[in-house]
């Protein structure tokens, strides 16, 4: 994987303008080098500046960027892998000979003859810059989930474009300026869901759609979305028929994603879907697949009992990385500046430490089991919608509203009072149809967390709500789907691509040059679940049915059998109390809070005094106080501008074509 | 102070709302969440010297100001 970056220039830029030019475009390259440290390079010509930060992982010889066909002059820089380029390559060869082995250059031929629409055809991750000479216009374009990043700003110069948003704000183009907006939708919905940035004038590429720039104009269209309408499924299908296809299926996808020039290994978390992967992984390789995983020293979060098992069974190369309280504090810093993200959970923190160990081991690509979750319908959150949906048919019944019991038995109220429990998950059983049916319980909770944002924060949303905001660019067939549907449909919108793949995926990977794949969200296995009927995939409150008879005989039978457990990592522990890291003792302190300007200071120091002294903290009071940390470092990391050294600056080849 | 005053500015303080009616309910409306209630349930038993069986864990009893109060009373009552 690598990073890109780049920006229009007029067509007849002075020497002057092309100099200054050559400064910005250095200052974005170097700024990515985490994600490409293998190879710097740039372009300036006329009407356009590119950059490329490259992590060789095909064709390490062949494979520069920004390449450029010679006849056209069209020219490409491009983050990821086309996994299906040699099909693609075979279809292309006819009006074309090739030069290199790499998959850039079948983008580049695949746009010559196709024009954009080639999207269509890449099975991949992929986020990509093309600039076409010949109408002088600039094509974006982001694969279907969204699991590589690709963010832009229209400033009144200059369109300008990167993987990452630091790599704007380091171009000087852009002046930093947290987007309150973005802060907002967070502490509602987990992660910005509307295409914002955390920046001012920074935006998100949406997954799936392609960008084009003409005359100064951006327009934006969508060629993929996830599809879940009734008519697709399939009721017909007989199970045993539907693990079959969904046996080939996953196999293919892993073959495609087994093929590079270097080692590539798999994420090893202990649950069913990473464990279903390892074992097909290592039944290709024929052996020798290296598995990663990481376990905590706080035994509520641990699975190594799981990964242990799994990996004895399958024989891998198997290597663990534990992580203490404490560590998962210290992280946060780094984990905040590769997200650029203000987050409510840790979590990614012990993953930036299992990236690390992973680039330590010399390995530079891996497999992981995200996305299953998504397609199969994997977490709690499809069961309790589907219990709100059978209570919602008779609100008065007792037995209905108590399923609660048995789908969070760790809940405290439910242990103590079923008629407290059932008041609790009865917000909005009367609109069973609401868009937001499945997320209302989880969008009231952290609708708490706003609680200690400062009153100049609230004045200045003047009211805006992130829930409605989101609701309303919803495409309006959303609310006639089934609930199940709708909840997989915002469950993607709002956490898939802008904070799974990214802030706990891409981000934590790439800090350390390492590239995730993911089989699951092949978009074939993703269109085949959705033909599916739900009960293949969610059967009573057994979740991924199917996905089980897979592993079944593949992977140790405790593992098959074995309930969702949610990935967490400790909060209060890892930030507060005695092993409490540094930075949190000065960035936590009112003065500093109230400093940064965001959450109330005051405020804040009554939350920390409670979860310090209580020994069951609410979920919503520690998810806000990873909301102030991280809030608090992204102020302090990104709003002042950073020295780049000379040195690293003249690292980047910048050639004039 | 009255039960009232007492229980508003035990919820406000505790779970950090500004402002909210008698009638309110706590669940529905997020103002305390399901661990949050449990916090109630020891500040109520704690204050007023009362004893909450299980069975009394009900809305009814608990999910507003005006049913927590109208609850205290009647235990101190039935305590008197």
């Amino acid at each position: 994987m690598c990073g890109i970056a780049g920006f229009t220039l007029p067509r007849d830029a002075t020497v002057d303008v092309k100099a200054e030019a050559e400064v910005h475009l250095r200052r974005m390259v170097t700024s990515l080098r985490h994600r490409g440290p293998d190879a710097l390079d740039a372009v300036i010509q006329a009407g356009i500046a590119l950059g490329h930060a490259r992590l060789a992982i095909l064709d390490p010889a062949g494979g520069a960027q920004p390449m450029r066909d010679d006849t056209t002059g069209v020219t490409v820089v491009f983050n990821g892998e086309i996994f299906n380029h040699d099909d693609l390559r075979r279809s292309l060869t006819a009006n074309r000979s090739f030069r290199t082995r790499s998959d850039t250059e079948v983008i580049l031929a695949a746009f010559l003859e196709r024009g954009i629409e080639c999207v269509s055809e890449f099975n991949g991750q992929f986020a990509f810059a093309i600039f076409d000479p010949r109408d002088l216009t600039l094509w974006l374009a982001r694969d279907r989930f969204g699991k590589l990043p690709l963010f832009y700003s229209e400033t009144s110069e200059r369109f300008v474009f990167a993987s990452e948003a630091k790599a704007i704000l380091a171009s000087g183009l852009v002046q930093p300026r947290l987007d309150r907006h973005a802060i907002a939708e967070t502490l509602r919905l987990w992660a910005p869901a509307t295409g914002r940035s955390f920046f001012d004038g920074i935006r998100s590429l949406p997954p799936g759609s392609v960008a084009r720039l003409r005359d100064g104009d951006l327009s934006i269209h969508t060629y993929w979305e996830l599809d879940l309408a009734d008519e697709r499924i399939d009721h017909g299908i007989p199970f045993n028929r539907a693990a079959d296809e969904l046996e080939a299926l996953l196999y293919d996808a892993v073959r495609l994603r087994l093929r590079a020039d270097v080692p590539v290994g798999a994420y090893l978390s202990g649950g069913l879907d990473s464990s279903l992967l390892c074992a097909i992984a290592q039944e290709q390789l024929g052996g020798g697949l290296q598995t990663y995983s990481v376990a905590f020293s706080h035994p509520r979060y641990d699975e190594r009992g799981f990964q242990e098992s799994v990996a004895r069974t399958l024989g891998t190369d198997h290597r663990t990385t534990t992580i203490e309280n404490a560590e998962v504090g210290t992280l946060l810093p780094a984990v905040v500046e590769h997200a650029e993200s203000a987050i409510l959970r840790t979590a990614p923190a012990p993953l930036l430490k299992l990236s690390h160990a992973v680039r330590v081991a010399g390995t530079k690509v891996v497999l992981t089991g995200e996305g299953a979750d998504e397609m199969f319908l994997g977490y709690d959150l499809f069961k309790e919608t589907k219990i709100r949906q059978f209570w919602a048919r008779q609100p008065e019944s007792r037995a209905r509203g108590a399923l609660f019991g048995r789908l969070y038995p760790y809940l405290a109220v439910s242990k103590q009072s079923p008629q407290l429990m059932r008041q609790f998950f009865g917000v909005g059983l009367d609109q069973p149809s609401a868009a937001d049916f499945s997320h209302r319980i989880r969008w009231t909770n952290s609708g708490r967390i706003s609680r200690f944002l400062s009153r100049s924060f609230v004045d200045a949303l003047d009211g805006w709500d992130p829930v409605t905001a989101f609701l309303s660019e919803l495409p309006s067939a959303i609310t006639s789907a089934r609930p199940l549907a709708r909840a997989q449909l915002l469950e993607a919108r709002t956490l898939l691509s802008q904070y799974l793949l990214s802030t706990q995926g891409d981000r934590m990977l790439m800090a350390n040059s390492v590239e995730g794949r993911f089989p699951f969200l092949d978009h074939r296995i993703a269109e085949f679940a959705a033909r599916l009927p739900d009960w293949m995939k969610l059967r009573g409150l057994r979740e991924k049915l199917i996905v089980r008879r897979l592993a079944k005989g593949r992977v140790p039978p405790q593992v098959a059998t074995r309930t969702k457990f949610p990935y967490r990592a400790p909060i209060a522990e890892a930030l507060l109390g005695p092993c409490a890291p540094a930075w949190a003792k000065v960035e936590l302190s009112r003065d500093a809070i109230d400093d940064v300007g965001v959450f109330d200071g005051t405020r804040v120091e009554k939350l920390i005094e409670r979860l310090a002294s209580t020994p069951a903290a609410s979920d919503a009071d520690e998810m806000a106080l990873v909301a102030v940390a991280s809030t608090q470092l992204l102020a302090r990391r990104f709003l002042c501008e950073r020295e780049i050294s000379p040195l690293e600056l003249e690292k980047v080849q910048v050639r004039a074509a | 102070m009255t039960h009232a005053s007492e229980v508003r500015s035990f919820v406000s303080e505790t779970f950090f709302v500004d402002d909210f009616a008698d009638d309110d309910s706590f669940l529905q409306t997020g103002i305390i969440d399901s661990t949050g209630m449990m916090e109630l349930v020891a500040f109520l038993e704690r204050r007023f010297g009362i004893k909450i069986a299980d069975e009394e864990l009900v809305p009814e009893n608990l999910d507003s100001l005006a049913n927590v109060c109208r609850f205290v009373s009647r235990k101190n009552a039935q305590a008197a």
